[in-house]
């Protein structure tokens, strides 16, 4: 029975994980026109539980995107240098919008396999109730 | 007192040991081994699902967390009422034999 019981637990855990990537998603299509945004990027990692991997998952530690800034032409903006360009965001919303779609298969993927845990134990004790 | 009534009533005392538990299983090393242990674990995640259930209504606790120890409880209370429906199943069954 506990077999059912850690494998509700690592599909709750993937789809926290998804959760946050989502999260960390739309905080960067939030920002998509702040000056001089780096567009956040997640990892994962799995959970150990004294050395030993216990096959859930977690957020690992949110990086920046070092990559360019792009260069916006704006001669009215306050920011803008003698040239007339500023620092924009780094973020592409095509790549933001297809790591969001990733996001949500994976978490679909993850629920289906919470509910047929669930089904699996079910039928079991249905079994047992002949 | 008629012979056949003594009879039966010294062979029911002698069945009566048949129902009684096993010396060993029914000593407190026996019931923390298994049965209790089984119901200890049982207790701690119905506790831990209710603790979840107060902290996701208060807002400390995250709906998946809710979600997992709902699922975690349901699956330990359906295990416990199916095991004792056929408990008091088979103890009815014996009730129920023609003496």
């Amino acid at each position: 029975m506990s077999d059912f019981a850690n494998s509700l637990s690592i599909a709750a855990s993937g789809m926290e994980a998804q959760a946050m990537r989502l999260r960390h998603v739309s905080e960067n299509i939030a920002n998509a026109d702040t000056p001089g945004y780096h567009r956040k990027v997640t990892s994962f990692e799995t959970v150990l539980d004294q050395g030993q991997a216990t096959g859930e998952v977690r957020l690992g530690a949110v990086k920046l995107d070092p990559s360019e800034l792009a260069r916006v032409l704006d001669p009215g903006n306050p920011l803008a240098d003698q040239n007339g360009y500023y620092d924009g965001s780094n973020v592409d919303l095509v790549v933001e919008i297809a790591d969001a779609r990733e996001a949500q298969r994976s978490y679909e993927a993850n629920l289906r396999m919470f509910d047929q845990a669930r089904q699996m134990s079910a039928s079991l004790l249905d079994l047992l109730r002949r | 007192m008629d012979i056949r009534t003594s009879f039966a009533a010294q062979t029911y005392a002698k069945a009566r040991p048949a129902t009684q538990p096993a010396p060993g299983a029914a000593g407190p090393a026996g019931a923390s081994s298994g049965f209790a242990q089984a119901l200890g674990s049982f207790a701690d995640t119905l506790n831990a699902s209710e603790t979840t259930a107060k902290a996701a209504m208060t807002g400390g606790a995250d709906p998946h967390a809710l979600v997992e120890a709902l699922a975690a409880s349901e699956l330990a209370v359906e295990t416990a009422v199916t095991l004792r429906d056929k408990v008091v199943e088979a103890y009815q069954e014996i009730l129920r034999m023609p003496v």
